[in-house]
This record gives structure tokens, C-alpha cells and sequence, in this order.
């Protein structure tokens, strides 16, 4: 279980997140939403371990973020960024095998399909249009094997198909893992998720 | 397959420029390489094993650091542009030689020279990094003003050096390998050994690093010790090379993008090619330096400057695919 318990977060004398409190546990698909501004993405950043809170506590299944290193944080959670920047020409499978064998997920294949990416893997991703780097970015977060996934808009630039794809593909990932979703395209799939919570 | 023949090739290639670099020079060679072997005494064994075989290995020793020296620049601020003169290295390196040859605490290409500059290579790359108001552009433009500093004191000393001995400040920017013996390249080897091995680990953390510093955290990888191994590796590399034969431009800059090309764009698969493909052009341009205007000998900077610069600016325009630059 993810635990924030009172985070509050500024930036440039802003604040940001105001003593926050939630969790998101394990076997749930959980809707993050509010208005443009209100953290959202922030708070992601925070559960990440990339931006340090000003007050208040984040533990994973009872430890403080703080006390976890960069290595072991990527075994327990998994993140895909609003958006990657890809600058080199990797082709798209070198990126979803980025991570050693060990640490990728069993279902590899599956999300390759499910993200439509079979056609692609042997094509550079500087050369792929914008919803389809998009579908690589996620795929290289769901690749990784970890307990929680964090994921910040992962349907945007994506056709209705496509999102029903990818929130089918989440739904079953949570089965067994927590999945937080940051997204403004869910008007039509409140039903997949189980929970939601909003930011003000 | 590809990489087997590709190897065997650059691997032929190097031994060709390698025994051509022994062959040709001012003085004509009256024996052949093969009947030198082994023999110490007259002239042409003196010219062929007391000159130009250091002459040589230090050519593929320094360009094999600086292929791999502008590999690692350009993936640790993931910028195509970078290299390791943009960032304080070199500058800092040439710094620290000129402070201790000037002051009299060590000699050119001592074992100390080499540790000082390698010293003040690693302290400037790191002064740019903390003092640098962002990162991307603002790193580099902070490195080209840094540079500028340590250059002009690096001039201020030799100014007021009493020394007869130092080299011009035009030595160092446009470097040379005229100045190398066996005894430099025996001092240099090892700490730009030590730069490779250190930068073969670095490199298996590139390619996660390529998405950028936030993605690399969330991938596992602790971003800033990922820099912090990068420059050291980079002080190892460049320190004892311009230590040795001072600044040889564009070699880091352009090694990269030939590498690219020929292998694509993953940080540790490539990292050897760079190496390869570096030595193999500064043998190039070490045998121009030496023949085009015989007797006279011109900077090796000068052709690297001259040769790569038009060759760089060929292979962004042929081959744009390789990189975007988002900034």
C-alpha cells in the first residue's frame, strides 16, 4: 500500500499540495482527477521519489519514501511521464527491453499487443507519430515489473479504440497491482475504475 | 555478423594507418619496417621506434579517449553538440598542466603533470555543473564561459613563467603529438585505461539516462551518480590526453555521430567503435600533419579542425534522423 499521510508541497512560495491524505492499494484502478493546476502531476512526482515533499510522509506498505533508494523505489513503482522526450534513434523493442530481463513484467507480450506496438518494433521512435511515442512511453512503464503503477495521462493523443485497449489492458494489470491514472479523457470509462479521487 | 566484419574492418584499417605512420615521415627510411624489428641502433631503428612508434601509439591512444570521451559527453547532457572542450574539461586539464610545469613542481608528461591536470578537469566539469542555472543549454553556455577563464589564466601563467621550456599557449589549443615519447605515452596509458574501464560502466547507464533524468529515476537509476561517474570517467580521458598533446578538436564531437551511423544509437554497444573510430582518425590526421607541407609540420589541430568541422556539418545535414533536439 501507498500511504500519504498529511503532504504538502511548494512551488516558488505556491502551495501546491496542501495536506494531502491517501492511499492506493494493491488490486485497485484508482481515477486521479482535477483541474488543470490543482497537483495532479505533482503529486505523482512526489510518490516518485523525484520531488521531495515540504511536509507530511509518503510510505510504501509502511516504509518512508525517503528511506527507499532509486533502485529499489523502481521495484516497487512504476511511472510514465505526461511525456518522454525520445531523442536518439532507438528502435522501439531496445526501449521496451531497456530494463534487464529479470526486471521486466511476464506480460510483456500482451502489452505490446494491447498497446498495438507489434508492428512497430523495428521502427526508430523519432520516426513514430505522437500518439504512437506515446503508447511507447507507457509501454516502457507497464514493461517494468513493480507493485504500483503511476500513470499521467497515458491516453492522451490515443483514438476512442485505442483508449479502450489501454484501459481493458489496465484493468487486468490491476488485478493484482495498484494502478493511479491521471487522466482528462475518462468521461466514459468512470465504470472501469474503482475509485476516484479529486484534487482541489 | 555485421559487428564481426565491421570490427575485422576498423581493426585492419588501424594496423594500415598504424605501420603507414612508421613508414612515412621527414626522414626517408632506408630499411623496411620488417627488417627494424628488434634492432636498436642506427638511424632509421632510432626514427622508426624512438620517434614515431610512441608518435603512433599516442595517437590511438588520444583519439581512442576522445571518441569515447564525446560519446559519453554527448549522452550525459544528451545534447549531439557536446563535447568535452564545451564543458571545462579540457580547459581545466590544460590549466592544471601549466600550473605545475609553470611553478616548477613538475616536468611535461610526468607522472604528476598527468595527475594534475586530470585533477583540474574533473574540479571544472563540476564547477560548471553546480554553478550552472539549469540544465541543457544553460550547462553548456556556463562550460564555454568557464573554458574561457581557466584559458586565460592558463595564458596568464605561461606569460609570466619564467620557464623556458613551457609550451606556447597556441601549443595547447591547437595540439600536437610532436612533443610525445615513449615515456609520456608509458605515463598516459594507464590513466586513460582506467577512463575506459570507468566508462564502459557508464555507458550501460546511458541508455536509460537518454530519456532523460526524471524517466531515469523512475527506471531505478539514480541520475545524479550517473553524472557524477561521467565526468570522473571524462577527467580520466582527456586530462592525460591533453596533458600530452593539448587540445585536438572535433574529434570528440564528430567520432560520435560517425559511430551512430554505423551502429545506431545505443551508448554501450557502441562504446568500443568510438574508440576504434577515434584512433582511426587521428592516425589520419597525424600523417597529414606530417606530410602535407613536409618538412614542415602542422598542428594536429589544425586538421582536425579543418577535416572535421565541414564532415560534421555533412553528417547532420545527410543524416538528421539520428537525434531531435527537443530544446
Amino acid at each position: 500500500m501507498i500511504n500519504l499521510e498529511k503532504v504538502s508541497f511548494y512551488r516558488a512560495d505556491k502551495l501546491i499540495i496542501d495536506d494531502f491524505d491517501g492511499q492506493l492499494n494493491s488490486g485497485e484502478l484508482v481515477l486521479l482527477t482535477g483541474a488543470n493546476g490543482a497537483g495532479k502531476s505533482t503529486l505523482i512526482q512526489l510518490i516518485a521519489g523525484v520531488l521531495k515533499p515540504n511536509g507530511g510522509r509518503i510510505t510504501f506498505n509502511g516504509k518512508d519514501l525517503s528511506e527507499i533508494n532509486c533502485k529499489d523505489q523502481a521495484l516497487l513503482r512504476s511511472v510514465c511521464p505526461q511525456r518522454r522526450d525520445f531523442h536518439l534513434a532507438f528502435k522501439v523493442k531496445d526501449l521496451i527491453e531497456l530494463l534487464p530481463a529479470q526486471r521486466r513484467s511476464f506480460a510483456l507480450q500482451n502489452i505490446i499487443e494491447a498497446l498495438e506496438l507489434d508492428k512497430l518494433m523495428h521502427l526508430p521512435v523519432i520516426q513514430l507519430s505522437l500518439g504512437e511515442q506515446q503508447r511507447v512511453s507507457l509501454a516502457i512503464a507497464l514493461v517494468q515489473e513493480s507493485n504500483f503503477y503511476l500513470l499521467d495521462e497515458p491516453f492522451s493523443a490515443q483514438d476512442s479504440q485505442s483508449i479502450i485497449r489501454i484501459i481493458k489492458l489496465l484493468k487486468s494489470i490491476a488485478n493484482e497491482k495498484g494502478v493511479l491514472v491521471i487522466s482528462h479523457s475518462a468521461e466514459n470509462l468512470h465504470s472501469y475504475f474503482d475509485r476516484e479521487i479529486k484534487l482541489s | 555478423m555485421k559487428r564481426a566484419w565491421l570490427y575485422l574492418l576498423m581493426t585492419s584499417i588501424l594496423l594500415g594507418l598504424f605501420f603507414l605512420s612508421l613508414q612515412v615521415g621527414v626522414v626517408h627510411l632506408h630499411s623496411s619496417i620488417w627488417d627494424l624489428i628488434g634492432k636498436h641502433d642506427g638511424v632509421d631503428a632510432a626514427t622508426v621506434w624512438e620517434v614515431r612508434f610512441p608518435r603512433a601509439m599516442g595517437a590511438v591512444i588520444a583519439g581512442a579517449a576522445l571518441g569515447i570521451a564525446g560519446a559519453l559527453s554527448q549522452g550525459i547532457f544528451r545534447n549531439p553538440l557536446a563535447e568535452p572542450a564545451l564543458i571545462g574539461l579540457t580547459s581545466g586539464s590544460i590549466l592544471g598542466t601549466i600550473a605545475v610545469i609553470s611553478s616548477g613542481m613538475a616536468a611535461f608528461g610526468s607522472r604528476t603533470n598527468v595527475e594534475s591536470a586530470i585533477l583540474f578537469a574533473a574540479l571544472s566539469a563540476f564547477l560548471v555543473y553546480w554553478i550552472s542555472p539549469s540544465k541543457g543549454f544553460g550547462f553548456l553556455i556556463t562550460g564555454i564561459a568557464i573554458s574561457a577563464i581557466l584559458i586565460a589564466i592558463s595564458g596568464l601563467l605561461i606569460s609570466i613563467s619564467a620557464r623556458p621550456g613551457i609550451q606556447s599557449l597556441s601549443f595547447w589549443n591547437f595540439g600536437s603529438l610532436s612533443l610525445l615519447s615513449s615515456h609520456t605515452v608509458r605515463v598516459i596509458a594507464p590513466f586513460c585505461e582506467f577512463g575506459f574501464i570507468l566508462a564502459l560502466f557508464v555507458s550501460r547507464r546511458l541508455d536509460i539516462y537518454s530519456l532523460g533524468e526524471s524517466s531515469a529515476h523512475y527506471l531505478g537509476q539514480n541520475p545524479k551518480r550517473t553524472r557524477a561517474l561521467a565526468i570522473i570517467a571524462l577527467a580520466f580521458l582527456i586530462g592525460p590526453v591533453v596533458s600530452a598533446v593539448g587540445t585536438i578538436a572535433f574529434v570528440g564531437l564528430l567520432v560520435p555521430h560517425i559511430v551512430r551511423l554505423l551502429v545506431g544509437p545505443g551508448h554501450r554497444k557502441a562504446l568500443t567503435y568510438n574508440a576504434f573510430v577515434g584512433a582511426i582518425l587521428l592516425l589520419i590526421a597525424d600523417l597529414l600533419a606530417r606530410v602535407l607541407f613536409q618538412p614542415h609540420e602542422i598542428p594536429l589541430g589544425l586538421i582536425t579542425s579543418i577535416i572535421g568541422a565541414p564532415a560534421l556539418i555533412i553528417l547532420l545535414r545527410v543524416k538528421n534522423s539520428q537525434w531531435v533536439a527537443h530544446d
